[in-house]
């Protein structure tokens, strides 16, 4: 698929957050910090989830309830996480007001608040997209191309692109929402975020396309 | 999938495939390369025989189209043109077998006959495909390898998808290819291909004494070939010819090896075993024109005691309804000619049980057949000589030197009976009449089990070569047996180092000196250390028990062109001499050196499909960049109202 394809997918799955970087986060070095710090809390969820998992891997079996019991208590250990992140953040933002306060300066402003969101929530996308897509791109750069019978319409790095695109919009979005219905209190917010995380997730289970991604994380 | 090499291994699948190479003579090239130095990529299509195609293609071509592809090449420039690369299917068992196969000529070697009615068709069937020249890499497939091109053609075809299309990626990049290297000549000066041969292995039956004075014991001299070739370099069995010709003398050396009293036989029996000999007898020649030098090779053996050769040609075919039919081959009449003949006849007469017939070869026969005797004769036309064979006046080998010619092939009845008949003729012939009495010629009886174990070990890929009658003397190579000559490495010697010997002559090298061996003094002593006693060699030193010393004349003789000499490090080629006629005839073959053979499959994708990936990716980059920036001017307008 040369060069000029294994470009196309990468950047479908990662051009929008490169822009989003740029315009937005590049600007103020905190929120840099957050994106990080917030990439490095996805990955540590995701080694702690393989240890765990570890001793009932390779799932042999043909049918798909396993990988779903794999997604749901991921995703429930993510949704959990979300909660102390956002429990972090608060702690943070109390420091800051504090700060502020004593040097005369103002405190966060709500757009501030949701910058801050935003890029953590941009750092679990990209990692959600580097480590589910990006990791599988060498081969694109190949001569070959590749189709999964199970979707045999586009190949197979165009699908995993895209899908990567998907999760990098929720995983964005989502905490933005998240953050937002925590501070309110607002229920349906907070309930809303896992669950569509929940959804995507089984989606992709059920689809199987993205069980040869769970597989190739084993 | 567990991983991404994983994934990388399913995208490409590796075929194993047996390559067609380039091979050079001193005029020009033969054989298969790919046209320059990058990889064939084309896509997979079908042949059959009415297309004409459209781009580039890799042809699949089925097993019993092979002749009429390859004619259509010859005569068809425009479809010729458009074929990027060719692979051939393995046999399918239910092919029709009756219609025959084999790319060589009509009358192989035809230039070395002692004679001159050189069109005369002994291989009629031969359509001498394989001494053309190809610009594109040619395979032939496994059986398991056949269905997975085959499902891939027919993925081709069926696509409605215009845009992706299974490819074959050929890498047969020949180092003269890519060094302009075209002949024999300049090619073996640039040292990007190396000469045809190897080594050729004689014993003597008793061991012959060196050290004694009492040289004068005229000599019976025996012999077969060991290779054959075929359009693919990697699948020559040759199984009828020459090798159960082989095979039937091994059997019968190892029937004559318990016979007692070997040591009052009136001759001395000697065997030797070519190779080379289907690129122009570059064993047979090598060996006369050492034995001419009194080298070392053949110490022990006289020129002029010579008083009979017999060949062993291809014998695996002559079983017809219980019946086993031999033909004899002989050129000028003699004495030591027709004293062999009678032996035969009464060789055939002891055998009455076993329906056996050898009856001379038809008078309107221009001469012998093609065989190692013809340079004994270009030698020197009054040798008695006698060729053995299973057919008449045109090869019964309808596969002759084609991938074709396997165990299937042959017969194992055929192959004792010969073996029965070669041993019981030497006996007659060495005894001189004296003791060839009733009880000890039908003591001598051939070992059938050998015959078939030989033939499962030397001619098929199970056991082949892992078998134990081999492993019982060398540590073989490779499994799947071959028997195409192949290069000679490094400087030819008398006794080359093990590495530079191939399996089948340092079997053939063990297997002979074990079996015309007495045990040395000092029984089963080891030779890690070489062997004490001048006259004794060392015995299965590559197994465990690593070595016997035995007594035994067991020699290798290099096999190569008479043209070619070894110095310093480089090969060089020699002008035509014209006391060596048959060396002003030699093509001079070699083959070119590579760096890698593969065959490779895989699906691509239109390159635009690739271009509108990357336009889509840029484009979905921009877009959000723009939604971001628009997003941020409205809120900051809207926040700014507050």
């Amino acid at each position: 698929m040369t060069l000029a394809a294994g470009i196309g997918y990468a950047l479908l799955a990662l051009g929008p957050s490169l822009s989003l970087f740029v315009s937005v986060i590049s600007k103020k070095p905190f929120l840099i910090l957050t994106v990080l710090s917030s990439t490095l809390l996805w990955l540590s969820s995701l080694i702690v989830l393989s240890g765990v998992w570890r001793g009932f891997l390779p799932l042999k079996s043909t049918s798909r309830w396993p990988y779903g019991l794999l997604i749901f208590t991921s995703i429930a250990f993510q949704e959990g996480l979300r909660v102390l992140f956002w429990k972090v953040y608060k702690r943070l933002e109390d420091l800051l007001d504090d700060f502020a306060d004593r040097v005369s300066k103002p405190r966060l402003y709500q757009t501030d608040k949701m910058e801050i969101a935003l890029a953590g929530g941009l750092g679990h996308g990209v990692a959600h997209a580097v480590f589910f897509c990006l990791s599988l791109l060498t081969p694109a750069f190949g001569p070959a191309t590749f189709f999964v019978d199970r979707c045999s319409q586009l190949p197979f790095f165009l699908v995993s692109a895209i899908i990567a695109l998907a999760f990098v919009t929720i995983h964005t979005f989502s905490m933005v929402i998240a953050f937002n219905g925590y501070a309110e209190g607002n229920k349906v917010d907070q309930v809303f975020v896992p669950v569509v995380h929940l959804v995507a997730g089984m989606v992709g289970v059920a689809s199987s396309v993205y069980l040869s991604f769970i597989s190739l994380q084993a | 999938m567990e991983s991404v090499p994983d994934l990388q291994k399913s995208m490409y699948k590796f075929i194993d495939g047996y390559p067609c190479v380039r091979l050079l003579n001193l005029s020009g090239v033969i054989g298969c390369s790919n046209p320059g130095r990058e990889m064939v990529v084309a896509p997979i299509v079908r042949y059959k025989n009415a297309i004409a195609l459209s781009q580039p293609s890799a042809v699949l071509v089925s097993s019993d189209e092979i002749q009429s592809f390859f004619t259509r090449i010859w005569h068809d420039s425009s479809f010729a043109g458009n074929i990027a690369g060719v692979i051939v299917e393995s046999e399918n068992e239910f092919q029709n077998k009756s219609k025959g196969f084999s790319p060589a000529g009509k009358f192989p070697l035809a230039e070395f006959a002692p004679y001159q009615n050189t069109s005369y068709e002994w291989n009629p069937i031969g359509s001498g495909i394989m001494w053309n020249a190809y610009d594109f890499p040619v395979f032939l497939l496994s059986e398991s390898s056949t269905l997975t091109l085959q499902e891939a053609a027919i993925k081709n075809e069926k696509s409605k998808k215009a845009y992706i299309a299974d490819v074959a990626e050929f890498d047969l990049v020949m180092q003269t290819t890519k060094a302009g290297t075209h002949d024999s000549e300049t090619c073996l000066k640039e040292e990007t291909c190396l000469p045809l041969g190897g080594y050729s292995v004689w014993s003597s039956l008793p061991p012959i004494n060196v050290s004694s004075s009492d040289q004068s014991k005229p000599i019976i001299l025996t012999m077969a070939s060991m290779d054959s070739a075929s359009f693919f370099r990697d699948k020559s069995l040759g199984a009828d010819s020459p090798l159960s010709g082989l095979i039937s003398l091994l059997a019968a050396i190892d029937a004559l090896s318990h016979v007692d009293g070997l040591d009052d036989l009136t001759k001395q029996l000697v065997f030797i075993f070519f190779t080379g000999e289907s690129w122009g007898y570059l064993g047979s020649r090598r060996f006369l024109y050492e034995l001419d030098l009194q080298s070392e090779a053949v110490r022990g053996l006289n020129n002029s005691l010579i008083e009979m050769a017999i060949e062993i040609g291809s014998v695996g075919k002559g079983f017809n309804q219980g019946i086993k039919r031999f033909y004899t081959h002989t050129a000028e009449v003699s004495s030591a000619t027709n004293e062999t003949l009678k032996a035969l006849k009464h060789a055939q007469d002891s055998l009455k049980s076993e329906h056996i017939i050898v009856s001379p070869a038809n008078a309107s026969n221009p001469g012998i057949p093609p065989s190692s005797l013809m340079s004994f004769l270009r030698k020197n036309s009054l040798t008695s000589g006698l060729v053995l064979e299973d057919f008449d006046s045109v090869f019964s080998n309808k596969f002759y030197h084609s991938h074709l010619d396997n165990i299937s092939n042959i017969n194992s009845s055929a192959i004792v009976a010969a073996a029965s008949l070669v041993a019981r003729t030497l006996y007659i012939l060495a005894s001189d009449n004296k003791s060839a009495s009733g009880s000890a010629l039908t003591g001598i009886s051939v070992n059938v089990s050998l015959v078939e174990e030989l033939m499962g070990c030397l001619l098929d890929c199970d056991p082949g070569l892992s078998c134990e009658l081999v492993k019982e003397y060398i540590s073989p190579n490779s499994t799947c047996p071959n028997h195409y000559a192949g290069v000679i490495l490094d400087e030819p010697s008398f006794e080359p180092p093990p590495g530079y010997v191939d399996d089948m002559s340092r079997f053939l090298w063990n297997f002979l000196a074990d079996r015309t061996s007495i045990p040395s003094e000092n029984a089963s002593s080891s030779c890690s250390q070489g062997c004490s006693n001048k006259g004794a060699v060392c015995v299965r030193e590559e197994t465990d028990g690593k070595g016997i010393c035995v007594i035994s004349t067991t020699r290798y003789v290099p096999a190569y062109s008479t043209r070619l000499k070894f110095e310093s490090g480089i090969w060089t080629v020699l002008p035509p001499n014209s006391s060596d006629p048959m060396g002003m005839l030699d093509p001079v073959w070699t083959e070119s050196n590579w760096n890698a053979i593969g065959l490779r499959v895989y699906t691509v994708q239109d390159a635009a499909y690739d271009r509108i990936v990357l336009v889509a990716g840029i484009s979905v980059t921009v877009l959000a960049y723009l939604a971001i920036v628009t997003t941020r001017a409205v809120l900051t307008k809207a926040l700014k109202r507050d």
